[in-house]
């Protein structure tokens, strides 16, 4: 491996130096190597900032032709600084005391994010490493469409859901599969931040010719965290019609947000047609299967396994998002690397204690205030005995919330709501129930309400 | 290009990035000196590939543009423009044009567009009083070792103790350590600043405003003040800990005036052999030491300093150059060596300031 990187470094730089002049050459290139190739990146280490700056700016691109001719799996280069290969330490000539080589600190990791200069992709968010379960299939399976039949896929796809659901996992490893699969379609991953500050500096320097171009080069435009655009009616302008001239040449485009579009406050109503004309996917919060499965995916890496007992404990008590996973998994790798052995049940749950939601606690009465405000209700009049049809109906929505939400048990439910007894209470959970099955206005409001209790 | 400024200013900057040009590379380009006007300055920049420096001053600019020309042609001309107040500069078809009251000059040019551009830092950021940085290195960058063998120690090794900033050399014979007190200073945990830029580093310091913004990351520091961007690159490296070699206790304390024991080193070395040799000898219950060098060839001296001494009696051989490098930074009229063992490190400081410390090996008798 060592001196395969060696030989394809030997030869990038035969083909390199017969492009420059020898002075060029030797003075950017010299004490250059590669020191590493991961998952389709190679590093290359440089003697200082000034040589990285000039070969980033000036060389990127002969330096990755160069290289993807001789290893075409290679998808990125990053230049990383490496100290002088130094001779060995010279004996310290008068004593030991100022001897300086105690202290050699050695290299510390490389940073772990690499992302591709041309196409802003991290090479890292692929299929292969996306955990696919009943929450996120959907989605899963629209992004797959989108890599394979690109030419009939919906367009535009867009993909919405909480954060820390790996939105960006998915919409990047779209990204990097195209590029895998058809290496000369043109790639851009960016985030609607970046547009728009791109987009701002286009109109403060006049360039907003160059702006539109080179959105319009590309083959997939992947935009994340599109919510963002809310309120911003230049850059919705821009983003129009950069998206119709995408559009109307068939070139594919992918969204991520954390709102539905029709949900994003501010959004003009063109672009939330256009958003929609498409494919409208959500992914959900992971169920405890899942969870399981992206921790064990996620835990391969680890140097000690985690019991399975420990394994169930996180999945069943960390619930929401897989981004708090990933920082426990961080956490149980720290801790079981000080102590040189697998992490206990017991230690887990001190470890987590703070990552752990307790149960969610609330009176009967704040659940009463909620649901009669939502009603425009007066409070006072759901303990009244009336039998007035709006407040009959939100007395039962309380119930039904104080059952099924906070698991209140049904006397006591009927004490507190002015003497009912439990049997009318059963009447009202079973009826909501019923209904929910069937009317569609009941379950928006039952949404509403719910999230009125977060 | 065509633009108007004033001679002093072009000559000054010019001057400065000139030295910064990198003279020993094989590369013409750098040679070079970078010129753009843009908008109403005109900014110089340089760079040797381990020093960039852009300078900017305020010119009149009637085109804009950019150019690149031998920095050492440059930097000539200008020195002999003193007659004139003003200079244009104007370019047409590769050639550099200057124009002052009474000469024209042509400079041939390079092509701009291979001119590297200067690596932009990003990291940590503090303000900080010019003069704290110049008092600092200047009070420990002679014991710097000169030889990039151990890049970590032929560097100025710079970090904070809570309010007091802190600066270090050692080339592993001696090490100077300055402490100078600054309210308020956000943590610096390392910085290492090799010493073949400090006495560039230090020229710029001298030209720049009473305070200087610094951004650092590992391997890069900036510099930036008013039409000033300096950038030069760091050693990532540990320095070592250097507290462990300071030594706790002491067996025989001196206290000399410094310019008594100064003049007397001076004549030692007349008299100092290859190794640069010199003997101190402190008896008990006297009120002075004895200083003695001896060279084969050209005769011997032995010499007396007064001196109030603690402690009991040692004998311990130096190397006069290391010992004669101290006095530079050595502030008020008296020192105190402090001595342990013979064969350990000595202490000098001054009597009056303790935020000063040099430490000295003795040499093998």
């Amino acid at each position: 491996m060592e001196s395969n990187l060696t030989q394809l470094w030997n030869t990038c730089l035969g083909v390199i130096e017969s492009q420059l002049t020898k002075a060029t050459f030797t003075t950017w290139f010299r004490n250059t190597g590669i020191i590493k190739e991961e998952e389709g990146v190679i590093y290359i280490g440089v003697p200082n900032e000034f040589v990285r700056e000039w070969l980033m700016t000036k060389f990127n691109k002969i330096i990755l032709k160069s290289i993807v001719d001789n290893a075409n799996h290679i998808r990125a280069v990053e230049y990383v600084i490496t100290s002088l290969p130094t001779p060995a330490a010279a004996p310290t000539t008068v004593d030991t005391l100022f001897s300086t080589t105690s202290d050699q600190s050695s290299g510390l990791p490389l940073q772990d994010v690499y992302i591709n200069r041309d196409d802003n992709l991290n090479p890292r968010y692929t299929f292969d490493r996306f955990v696919v379960g009943p929450f996120n299939e959907l989605a899963y399976a629209a992004a797959q469409s989108v890599v394979k039949r690109p030419q009939n896929a919906y367009n535009p796809l867009f993909i919405y859901g909480a954060s820390g659901l790996g939105k960006t996992h998915l919409i990047q490893a779209i990204g990097n599969e195209i590029k895998r699969m058809y290496p000369e379609k043109r790639v851009l991953y960016t985030s609607l931040e970046k547009f728009m500050n791109e987009y701002v500096s286009s109109v403060q320097n006049n360039r907003q010719q160059l702006f539109q171009d080179k959105y319009r080069k590309f083959d997939v435009l992947i935009m994340d965290d599109i919510q963002f655009i809310s309120g911003k009616q230049g850059t919705q302008d821009a983003l129009f019609h950069t998206f119709n001239n995408l559009y109307d040449q068939g070139k594919n485009i992918v969204f991520s947000s954390d709102k539905h579009p029709n949900h994003i406050v501010g959004l003009e109503d063109r672009l939330k047609t256009r958003f929609n004309a498409g494919m409208t996917i959500d992914v959900q919060e992971p169920d405890m299967e899942s969870r399981m499965a992206i921790i064990k995916e996620k835990s391969g890496q680890l140097a000690f396994p985690i019991e399975p007992d420990v394994l169930f404990y996180i999945a069943s008590s960390v619930t929401g998002s897989i981004r708090e996973l990933e920082g426990i998994l961080n956490l149980i790798n720290m801790h079981s690397g000080m102590r040189q052995k697998s992490i206990s049940l017991a230690d887990i749950k001190v470890l987590i204690k703070n990552n752990v939601k307790p149960k969610k606690v609330i009176s009967i009465d704040s659940v009463v205030k909620i649901v009669s405000e939502y009603y425009n209700l007066n409070e006072e009049v759901i303990y009244e005995k009336t039998r007035r049809k709006e407040i009959v109906r939100a007395r039962q929505i309380i119930m039904f919330v104080l059952r099924e939400d906070f698991n209140e048990s049904y006397p006591s439910i009927g004490a507190k709501l002015g003497g009912k007894d439990h049997t009318t209470v059963i009447h009202s959970y079973e009826k909501i129930k019923g209904e929910l099955g069937t009317d569609p206005h009941l379950m928006k409001e039952l949404e509403d309400i719910r999230i009125m209790f977060k | 290009m065509n633009i108007v400024c004033t001679t002093e200013k072009l000559k000054n900057a010019v001057g400065l990035a000139e030295r910064m040009t990198g003279k020993a590379l094989t590369l013409p380009t750098l040679h070079a000196l970078l010129l753009t006007a843009t908008g109403n300055s005109l900014k110089i920049r340089a760079t040797n590939l381990t020093l960039g420096i852009e300078i900017e001053i305020p010119a009149k600019i009637e085109a804009e543009g950019l150019v690149l020309v031998k920095g050492e042609i440059l930097a000539n001309v200008c020195n002999h423009l003193s007659d004139a107040s003003e200079v244009r500069l104007s370019l047409s078809h590769d050639n550099l044009t200057i124009e002052s009251a009474h000469n024209t000059t042509v400079i041939k040019c390079l092509p701009p567009d291979e001119f590297p551009t200067l690596p932009v830092v990003d990291g940590e950021q503090i303000e900080i009083k010019t003069s704290v940085l110049q008092e600092g290195i200047r009070s420990v960058y002679f014991c710097a070792a000169v030889t990039d063998i151990k890049p970590e120690i032929a560097s100025i090794f710079m970090y904070t103790e809570e309010n007091t900033l802190v600066f270090v050399a050692t080339d592993s014979f001696r090490l100077a350590e300055k402490k100078i007190s600054v309210k308020g200073i956000p943590e610096i945990s390392k910085i290492l600043i090799p010493f073949k830029n400090i006495a560039d580093i230090l020229r710029v310091l001298d030209t720049a405003p009473e305070t200087i913004r610094i951004i650092y990351s590992r391997n890069q520091i900036a510099f930036i003040a008013n039409g000033l961007y300096l950038t030069s690159r760091l050693i990532d490296g540990g320095f070592p800990p250097y507290q462990l070699i300071i030594p706790k206790e002491t067996l025989t304390k001196v206290v000399l005036l410094k310019q008594e024991l100064l003049n007397t080193l001076r004549l030692s070395t007349i008299f100092a052999d290859k190794f640069f040799q010199v003997s101190f000898a402190i008896p008990e219950d006297k009120k002075h030491i004895t200083l003695s060098s001896k060279n084969s060839d050209v005769g011997s001296s032995i010499s007396e300093v007064s001196a109030a001494i603690e402690g009991s009696p040692i004998e311990v051989d130096f190397n006069l150059k290391y010992f004669l490098d101290v006095f530079q930074a050595l502030s008020g009229d008296s020192v105190v060596i402090s001595f342990t063992q013979p064969n350990k490190p000595i202490v000098v400081k001054s009597v009056s300031d303790t935020s000063f410390l040099y430490l000295l090996m003795p040499t093998n008798r």
